[in-house]
């Protein structure tokens, strides 16, 4: 595999050597998830809306939207070279932090934190687009330097890390906070960065953490959440209540589950804003350990993929865009399952694709097309055939 | 380290964390997916307790005491009533209940783990109907039918009966019992509660998270719990509980008579000495003016001062002889202190409630009545209001539940007035009786008064009604929880003493002949053993004895000055004659400790303690006291303990066991223990154990538990000691000369000759603050019918009523007469003379 360090002559559309052909792996896992995600959208919705008389559809119709559009920005972004992208990274960074900060003055609150900018027909969430944009901020950045990294790098790359992250600690999301803060060592890792310096920013971290403790920059609830996830008898109808809730939704699933629309915990309610952040619970009570271990595994190949695309890139800033997404995924699944079957802390990560949340879906997609536009503009695998132009 | 294996390292790293996610759902899924299959069960069940109705109790000949009566209720179930309904919810139900809405919300805010509020327990007819049919108005309200108890006779037997309420924390430990159940407090709705209680049903709802109702899962009705008959009889009780109330009232009223007999003959004539001082020193002003006018300008008016003074002197000397002067207590006391809050037959009470307006005066009664009044209100540091009140020419400043001068209490304090209570230190405060078979110990009657209807705890009172039945003990049953000093009615226990070990006391021949320096006449009279029940024994009204350091001790008799005459034993009861009794107690102090191998110093206590004294009679009902037999044992640990009980310092003497021979010092004793005393006594040794259920019914009407009748012991006691002891009990009440109670029962008309007795008066330990008065005492009888062989022993006490004989003894009577000659037989309560 030849791969190209120098950052040089990108590969453009017109000369491209390889045939132009989707990944229908990456792609059929992005429609499967996205399918059964609806459908436990409705599953876990509509015996609500059923019993106060509304629509049953309702929430399903509204995803449904954000999945067209979704599916949409999806195709779009695969068609546009990422190094013409590249080309907008530092005023889409810019602009992300610009909303960023809009939050805090005009952005709606809800749950104790101000996330929401409300464009009239849309609420969306800067943090969600913060993710992509710092990707492709730290990629492109990265993707400059040879390895092993200079200290300086890693100090713009946490510098790069840091002003969205700080913004979004603000509002205060601690979960998407982290998320960033995982994708840039991952890209730190990828690039090049010395045992030495991920040592030191791991040191480096801890003292921020144990910073933010001592100047109580941490609201309660935060604690709270954190602690209730270590206790959950302490706070069973209170704050851990979701997670004792989703624990025995799930566990009492058993290996083939109660049937779809047969989850009692689903059905009744037992679990709040099941749709968004709870949506594995639906899975898990109506399908099983066999239903969770399809999702799993359909997820497990999605990032499998992300990893080959990076793995086979045209250049280095299409491998670590590509990396970037491929580890957002990952702690977004990790985390938003961990907490549903309680070895993770509540946080407020959506699970990708399924979660209902038309912001998180798009952006999703968005990430998603982005690895796919570099899938299509790879370099030729060994026995492929070459295209004659 | 190329890209790639950067990469792969990554992979792997991804890889493994959802193995962890897919390892954690092997366990939670395939291992233990049916803990948590059952607790998605429980989720869903929601349950919901519904009260059993309890179990009847009747009286003896089967008339309802306490009963349960179906009535609708109001109850509101919140899982139906969404959070912004609540408030308009409690509006509606405020306006429609006519009750406080933010007592409503309070309720509708602080639900029990079930979600079942009961806003009204008991609806009319037309508000359940209008509850129903405007159900879009009252959402979540249901109109439920709930087992409402209820007490047909009131007052009737109320402190056997006892009362219901709510559980408390140590109630919920119990099986049965939720936190809206209802469960005995006292009496045997208390002792029995477990066998009225019943169980509960119980429906269980399959229900959603919000815990909203889906479908109706299973319903276990509520069994009904099992009737009590008691032994009580209502009539008798009735009457007895009547007897109690009028002989309450009529000692308060004698009270008063005596305090104002008191308050004239000491006001008049201090009121005219000083109208005399006034009248001198207004003569001697007016005379020093004319002296000094008389220097400037000399004149004849001197003369006419000189004349008028002795005429004044003249005018105020006259009438000073209290004896002359005819008094009418009552008009006395209204011209002396206008206002004087006593009650218009002249009654006093021992707690009042007494209000001063802001800036204004209330009269405070006591012995001598005082004006309480309200000088100013002001807000303390901690928002409290402080009151300054000046009683007399003593200011202070108070704050509620603060206790000033002496007998008063403040209750409330409010911007312009100040509520206090006044206790009576003198005023007769209750009277208490028990009225036992002595063949079984089945109680007939019991009770004391003031009483209270147990309804009052199921529909409720004011805050001021609850505090002043509070203040009053009016719940509590004095006749197994009131320890008093028996006083003379515990003098069978020396009689029977002095009978079974044939000790009597010594003859000291002091007769009433005082002791002087040379005591010549002491050493002369030679003390003489009493060798027989029937020598007779000099009862002087004083008992003069050497103490071993060589001080002489006087103890008075009831009757001093004067004395009793010689005695023997039983003249000795008849005319309850302290010396007597005295003088056994200080022979066997005397003779503690001498060789007969007998423990001569506690013999007297063990012979209390045979009849039931100092111990539980083991009644089946909650909270009886064990009343005191006091020893030496007892005295020292006491004394250790600083207990104000007794002495601070020095040892347990001869006097504290002669106080023991006559029912005074520190025994202490409950009405009931006295009873069940005497009732073995003269049952011939029997001590039964005293019981007020007789039979335990189910709902079919079997009976599923009969009391048969326990003795705790036999006391040995021969039938010769019986036989006298019945005798002269019997002559208390009809010997004409001596009989203590014998007055009393004057009017008792036919078959007085088949009742015995025993007076009793004893000094009550009173606030040492008290104002000084006269020596305040509890009124005590025991009753003995008929005398031959007994069915009934009645124990009656009137607490700070007096004389025994003048105040218990006949309301003795009319419950005797009541039970021997029929209740068309009861003549009008009379007080009876003056005796101990």
């Amino acid at each position: 595999m030849a791969l190209d360090y120098s950052d040089s002559a990108p590969i453009s559309i017109r000369h491209r050597d390889a045939p132009m052909r989707p990944d229908l792996v990456l792609v059929l896992s992005y429609i499967v998830l996205t399918a059964i995600g609806l459908l436990m959208i409705y599953s876990a919705t509509a015996p609500g809306f059923e019993a106060r008389g509304i629509d049953p559809t309702r929430e399903l119709k509204e995803q449904a939207i954000f999945v067209v559009i979704g599916f949409v920005v999806f195709g779009v972004i695969s068609a546009i070279d990422l190094t013409e992208i590249r080309g907008f990274v530092t005023p889409m960074y810019a602009i992300s932090i610009g909303l960023l900060v809009l939050v805090f003055l005009v952005g709606d609150s809800g749950g104790g934190a101000q996330r929401w900018i409300d464009l009239g027909f849309l609420r969306f969430q800067p943090s969600e687009v913060a993710k992509i944009t710092a990707i492709l901020a730290i990629a492109s950045l990265l993707a400059s330097k040879e390895p092993p990294l200079k200290w300086m790098a890693v100090a713009r790359t946490v510098m790069l890390v840091a002003l969205p992250a700080g913004l979004i600690f603000l509002q205060p999301d601690l979960g998407t906070m982290l998320v960033l803060a995982f994708v840039g060592l991952v890209l730190l890792f990828t690039a090049g960065a010395t045992a030495r310096q991920l040592a030191f920013l791991g040191v480096a971290a801890i003292i921020v953490t144990v910073g933010v403790f001592q100047l109580n920059l941490i609201k309660e609830y935060q604690i709270d959440r954190l602690t209730a996830f270590a206790d959950p008898g302490a706070h069973e109808l209170t704050l851990s209540y979701n997670q004792v809730q989703s624990e025995i939704a799930i566990g009492s699933g058993g290996l083939v589950g109660k049937g779809l629309f047969e989850g009692t915990q689903t059905n009744l309610q037992f679990i709040p804003v099941q749709s968004s952040d709870f949506i594995f619970t639906a899975v898990g009570e109506q399908f099983g350990f066999i239903g969770a271990a399809v999702v799993i595994a359909l997820f497990t190949l999605m990032i499998w993929r992300l990893l080959m695309i990076s793995v086979n890139a045209g250049n280095r800033f299409a491998q670590l865009v590509t990396v970037g997404i491929a580890a957002m995924f990952v702690f977004h699944i990790f985390v938003n399952i961990g907490m549903t079957i309680r070895i993770m802390p509540v946080t407020g990560l959506p699970l990708p694709l399924m979660s209902s949340g038309g912001t998180s879906f798009v952006v999703m997609s968005a990430a998603l097309g982005l690895a796919h536009s570099a899938w299509i503009r790879r370099p030729p695998l060994p026995g492929e055939m070459r295209r004659r132009t | 380290m190329n890209t790639t294996m950067r990469l792969s390292i990554l992979g792997l790293l991804f890889a493994a964390l959802m193995g962890v996610l897919l390892l954690r759902l092997w366990t939670m899924q395939v291992t233990d997916a049916q803990a948590y299959e059952e607790r998605s069960l429980q989720n869903q069940i929601r349950v919901v307790n519904t009260p059993a109705p309890r179990g009847d109790i009747r009286d003896a000949k089967g008339v309802l005491l306490a009963g349960t009566e179906s009535a609708l209720a109001a109850i509101v179930d919140l899982a139906l009533v969404e959070d912004d309904e609540i408030m308009v919810l409690s509006h509606s139900l405020s306006a429609f209940l006519d009750e406080s809405s933010a007592d409503i919300m309070e309720l509708l805010e602080n639900p029990p783990p079930d979600l079942q509020v009961t806003v009204a327990e008991s609806l009319t007819d037309y508000q359940a109907t209008f509850l129903v049919e405007h159900r879009e108005q009252f959402p979540g309200v249901n109109i439920i039918p709930q087992p409402v108890r209820v007490y047909p006779e009131g007052e009737v037997g109320a402190h056997v009966i006892g009362y219901i309420g709510r559980p408390d924390d140590e109630d919920l430990l119990r099986e049965n019992v939720e936190g809206n159940s209802f469960v005995g407090k006292a009496g045997v709705e208390r002792s029995y509660d477990d066998i009225l209680l019943g169980t509960e049903g119980v429906i269980s709802y399959r229900v959603d998270a919000k815990r909203k109702v889906l479908a109706l899962d299973s319903e276990v009705a509520p069994t009904a719990g099992d009737s009590l008959i008691l032994t009580i009889d209502s009539e008798a009780q009735r009457q007895f509980q009547e007897s109690l109330q009028e002989g309450l009232e009529q000692a308060r009223q004698l009270q008063m008579q005596e305090r104002a007999d008191a308050l004239a003959q000491k006001s008049i004539p201090e009121r005219l000495a000083e109208a005399r001082e006034e009248a001198e020193e207004a003569a001697a002003q007016e005379a020093a003016a004319a002296a000094e006018a008389l220097e400037d300008d000399a004149g004849d008016e001197g003369n006419e001062s000189s004349a008028t003074s002795p005429s004044v002197d003249d005018d105020d000397v006259a009438p000073a002889e209290p004896e002359e002067v005819e008094i009418d207590p009552a008009e006395v006391l209204a011209s002396l202190y206008p206002g004087l809050p006593i009650d218009s037959n002249g009654v006093c009470e021992p707690i009042q409630r007494v209000t001063a307006p802001l800036g204004g005066d209330a009269v405070v009664s006591g012995v001598e009545p005082r004006f309480l009044r309200l000088e100013s209100v002001a807000e303390g540091e901690d928002g409290e209001l402080i009151a300054t009140v000046s009683i007399g020419n003593v200011k202070e400043a108070v704050e509620v539940n603060d206790s000033f001068a002496g007998t008063l209490q403040v209750l409330a304090i409010t911007e312009d007035s100040i509520i206090v209570y006044h206790r009576d230190a003198w005023c007769p405060v209750r009277a208490v009786g028990t009225l036992i078979d002595p063949n079984d110990g089945s109680v007939i009657a019991m009770g004391s008064y003031p009483a209270f209807d147990p309804t009052v705890f199921v529909d409720g009172l004011s805050d001021d009604q609850w505090a002043h039945l509070g203040t009053i003990n009016a719940f509590q049953n004095f006749a197994i929880q009131g320890l008093y000093a028996p006083a003379s009615t515990f003098k069978t226990v020396p009689y029977v003493l002095a009978m079974e070990e044939s000790y009597y006391p010594v003859d000291r021949g002091l007769g009433d002949k005082e002791l002087t320096d040379d005591s010549d006449d002491a050493e002369d009279a030679e003390p003489t053993i009493l060798t027989s029940h029937t020598d007779e024994y000099s009862c002087s009204g004083e008992f003069k004895f050497e103490l071993n350091d060589g001080t002489v001790q006087t103890k008075r008799d009831w009757k001093w000055p004067g004395g009793h005459g010689p005695l023997d034993l039983h003249g000795a009861l008849q005319a309850s004659c302290d010396l007597y009794f005295w003088d056994i107690a200080l022979r066997l102090w005397e003779e503690r400790s001498d060789d007969s191998g007998i423990d001569k110093e506690n013999l007297l206590q063990e012979y209390a303690r045979e009849f039931g004294f100092g111990t539980k009679t083991g009644i089946d009902l909650p909270f009886e006291r064990d009343g005191l037999i006091p020893d030496r044992t007892w005295f020292t640990s006491e004394q250790a303990a600083d207990s104000p009980r007794v002495r601070p310092d020095g040892p347990w003497v001869g006097g504290d066991l002669m106080d023991i021979a006559v029912g005074q010092g520190a025994t202490l004793s409950t009405p009931l223990q006295l009873a069940n005393a005497y009732a073995a006594m003269v049952n011939g040794g029997t001590l039964w154990e005293p019981y007020v259920v007789d039979q335990v019914v189910n709902a079919d009407g079997e009976v599923v538990d009969d009391h048969a009748k326990t003795a705790i012991r036999k006391v040995e006691i021969s039938p010769t000691t019986v036989r006298y002891l019945k005798e002269d009990l019997q002559q208390v009440v009809n010997n004409p000369e001596r009989g203590t109670g014998t007055s009393a029962f004057a009017t008792f008309g036919d078959n007085v000759e088949l009742i015995g007795g025993k007076t009793g008066t004893g000094e009550v330990i009173s606030a040492r603050d008290a104002e000084d008065f006269e020596e305040v005492d509890n009124a005590w009888f025991v009753g003995v019918a008929p005398i031959d062989d007994p069915d009934y022993v009645i124990a009656v006490v009137v607490e700070r009523g007096g004389s025994g004989g003048r105040v218990a003894a006949p309301i003795a009577r009319q419950m005797l007469q009541y039970l021997i000659n029929g209740p068309d037989a009861v003549t009008p309560l009379v007080p009876g003379q003056e005796a101990d």
